[in-house]
């Protein structure tokens, strides 16, 4: 079974007066434990894609299927639950919750969303932040790290609540070079610890070549999918 | 619960200067409603006190008619023998009735021989009436001011003014003539016995004789009196006490017209005074109304701008799974925790501030009465405030706290 499929899926905004199609009708089908990059220019659609399949967003019309469950009839009760069982979400400024510590960013899921008990959310974050890298750091605030730490946190904070597929978008953008070749293959590696499949937008082509498989998106439509022999073949 | 709270006391200190501003109008508000609610009770019991215990008693009662025509005193509307003994039947068997004290209230003149003057004159039993209106002896600054002797058969309490004005002095004697209810004109020698401050105000002209006088001097034969004033063991149970009154003599009937021989009226109907102790209690109110404006205003603002600068924040939570019920638990607890510490804030000083005023001991004059402000602390008051500012503070982060919860994650993601 598919992790994901998308069929036929077109979404239209309104723009004051004028109707924008920013997807043009996208079929996709992505398999578990995949580790998938979308690229394209700004307005390609790559973020709307992402919305839709982390279930923030509806489709005009077709079909968004995440985990084997028909999302795009979701309310906003069940689609909050799905998402807090099933997708992670790595952001482009890392959205750390500022009056938070960083052990506390990575526990606010568990408490808020998953409700897990003090010792197993104690044992899991601990776990989380060690192979993140972030333990010696975990009382400073989001305020006293690098971007390149505050993307770490971020990615605990996604993995940290065991979900099937974490969606990134443009996750590196605010990070130099170095700092964002180390993200990547920190996603990577957590991405073979976990067997999560990865699903990240970007238009960093440096960044694309971690990716198994590349969908280039175009003017709403994915217009080239490659697959990447070097994937997985160590951080550039 | 717990790491809601948490997150919604580190979001309040986020702001440390805003929230503090915010607090601090809050508990500015309680406390001034601690204040004038300790110092206005301190205020209408100290005026409530010195006229019922001086003068007029908790409880009246009278003949039907005769409060309508109380400026007149009227001999001719009084209160039969027959009648008299029911009522001290009612009031010995009534177990929240203290004391009461039979009158004979008339009308006047005083001469020195040389002078004479109009006054006011109220016959009693001395020790009754000092029981039923202890603070009357206090009042009588010269001569004699024994509770249970302060006046005798052929002794008279004069006030000071005519004290005064008629330059009469403790040992003096006075003439005092009356007209009877049957128009016949008697006058009688009294001897001063005590000079007394005047309770209603520079131009109150009242005194004092004993009941066994106003017998004799106004030809009294069958047992009348004009007046019961009534004292309660406990004020706060006026309304009970007077309600059952109330009732109790509405079963007796005039000798004629079927209809309830007896009026009884509070303390509050018969004197101008209770109006004032109105204001004070629609101050209250009112400042009352002012917190409630405070914290609606003030939670209203902060909690709408918390909301506005974290909609990219909501965005996150809201994206990561979090149910739009604890995005709203968590935005009403943060307006809850702001209201209930600056209202704890402002009881700590309103409180403060109170105990300093009733260790001042205010004292000052109002009208005639002396009255000295010692506030307790209002406890009613204080929980009163406390669950006003939670309980506003609830309502008024409600709708920020709803526009929070409702967001659509992928708008307030995209929101900078």
């Amino acid at each position: 079974m598919s992790l994901l499929s998308l069929a036929d899926v077109r979404k239209d905004y309104l723009a004051g007066d004028v109707t924008v199609q920013a997807l043009k009708g996208i079929n996709l089908t992505v398999e578990k434990g995949k580790f998938i990059s979308f690229v394209g220019p700004s307005g390609s659609g790559k973020t709307t894609l992402l919305n839709l399949v982390g279930c923030l967003d509806k489709p005009t019309e077709g079909t968004v299927t995440v985990a084997g469950v028909e999302v795009n009839r979701m309310d906003r009760k069940t689609s909050a639950k799905f998402r807090g069982d099933n997708i992670g979400f790595i952001f482009q400024n890392f959205n750390l919750i500022p009056v938070l510590t960083v052990y506390e960013n990575v526990e606010y899921p568990l408490i808020m969303v998953q409700d897990i008990a003090l010792k197993a959310r104690k044992q899991k974050i601990d776990d989380m932040l060690d192979r993140v890298g972030m333990a010696d750091q975990r009382n400073k605030y989001p305020s006293q790290l690098s971007g390149g730490q505050k993307q770490r946190v971020a990615i605990a904070r996604a993995l940290v609540m065991d979900p099937k597929l974490v969606l990134a978008d443009e996750p590196t953008a605010n990070l130099d070079h170095d700092t964002a070749y180390k993200v990547i293959g920190l996603m990577h590696q957590m991405k073979k610890e976990f067997n999560t499949s990865f699903i990240f937008a970007t238009h960093d082509q440096k960044i694309v070549g971690e990716a198994e498989i590349i969908y280039t998106m175009e003017d709403g439509l994915i217009t080239k999918v490659q697959a990447n022999g070097t994937a997985g073949g160590g951080i550039k | 619960m717990k790491n809601i709270i948490k997150i919604s006391w580190r979001n309040l200190l986020r702001y440390t200067r805003r929230t503090l501003l915010t607090s601090s109008l809050i508990a500015v508000g309680v406390a001034l409603v601690i204040i004038f609610g300790g110092i206005g009770a301190s205020f209408k019991d100290e005026v409530i006190g010195t006229i019922t215990n001086s003068n007029l008693g908790d409880i009246q009662i009278h003949k039907k008619g005769y409060v309508g025509s109380m400026d007149n005193l009227p001999l001719d509307i009084a209160i039969p023998e027959q009648g008299l003994n029911k009522i001290k039947s009612l009031l010995d068997a009534n177990p929240e009735v203290k004391a009461y004290s039979e009158r004979i209230r008339f009308g006047a003149m005083i001469s020195n021989f040389a002078q004479t003057t109009s006054m006011r004159v109220t016959a009693v039993y001395p020790e009754k009436e000092s029981i039923t209106c202890p603070a009357l002896t206090e009042r009588i600054k010269e001569g004699n001011s024994d509770p249970k002797t302060f006046v005798q058969p052929g002794s008279i309490v004069i006030p000071a003014n005519i004290a005064a004005g008629m330059n009469l002095k403790i040992g003096d004697d006075a003439v005092l003539v009356a007209t009877n209810k049957d128009g016949s004109v008697n006058g009688v020698t009294f001897k001063i016995s005590g000079i007394s401050e005047n309770i209603l105000g520079p131009q109150g002209k009242d005194g004092y004789i004993h009941i066994d006088d106003a017998v004799s001097l106004l030809r009294i034969e069958n047992g009348e009196i004009t007046e019961i004033a009534v004292k309660l063991n406990d004020f706060d149970k006026l309304k009970k006490v007077y309600s059952r009154l109330k009732g109790e003599l509405a079963q007796i009937p005039g000798k004629d017209s079927g209809k309830p021989a007896f009026e009884v009226h509070s303390w509050e109907e018969l004197s101008p005074f209770s109006s004032i102790v109105k204001i004070v209690t629609l101050l209250i109110l009112v400042v009352r109304l002012v917190l409630v404006s405070i914290v609606l205003i003030s939670i209203l603002n902060v909690m709408m701008m918390s909301v506005y600068e974290r909609i990219g924040e909501i965005g996150t939570i809201a994206s990561i799974g979090t149910p739009p019920s604890k995005i709203l638990a968590l935005f009403l607890t943060e307006g809850l925790l702001l209201g209930f510490f600056s209202a704890l804030a402002g009881i700590i000083f309103g409180t403060g501030l109170l105990m300093i005023v009733a260790a001042a001991k205010l004292n000052f004059v109002f009208g005639m009465m002396k009255l000295s402000l010692s506030p307790q602390i209002p406890t009613a008051e204080i929980i009163l405030s406390l669950i006003i500012v939670v309980v506003i503070s609830a309502l008024a982060s409600l709708q920020p706290a709803l526009k929070a919860s409702k967001m659509e994650p992928v708008e307030a993601l995209r929101h900078v």
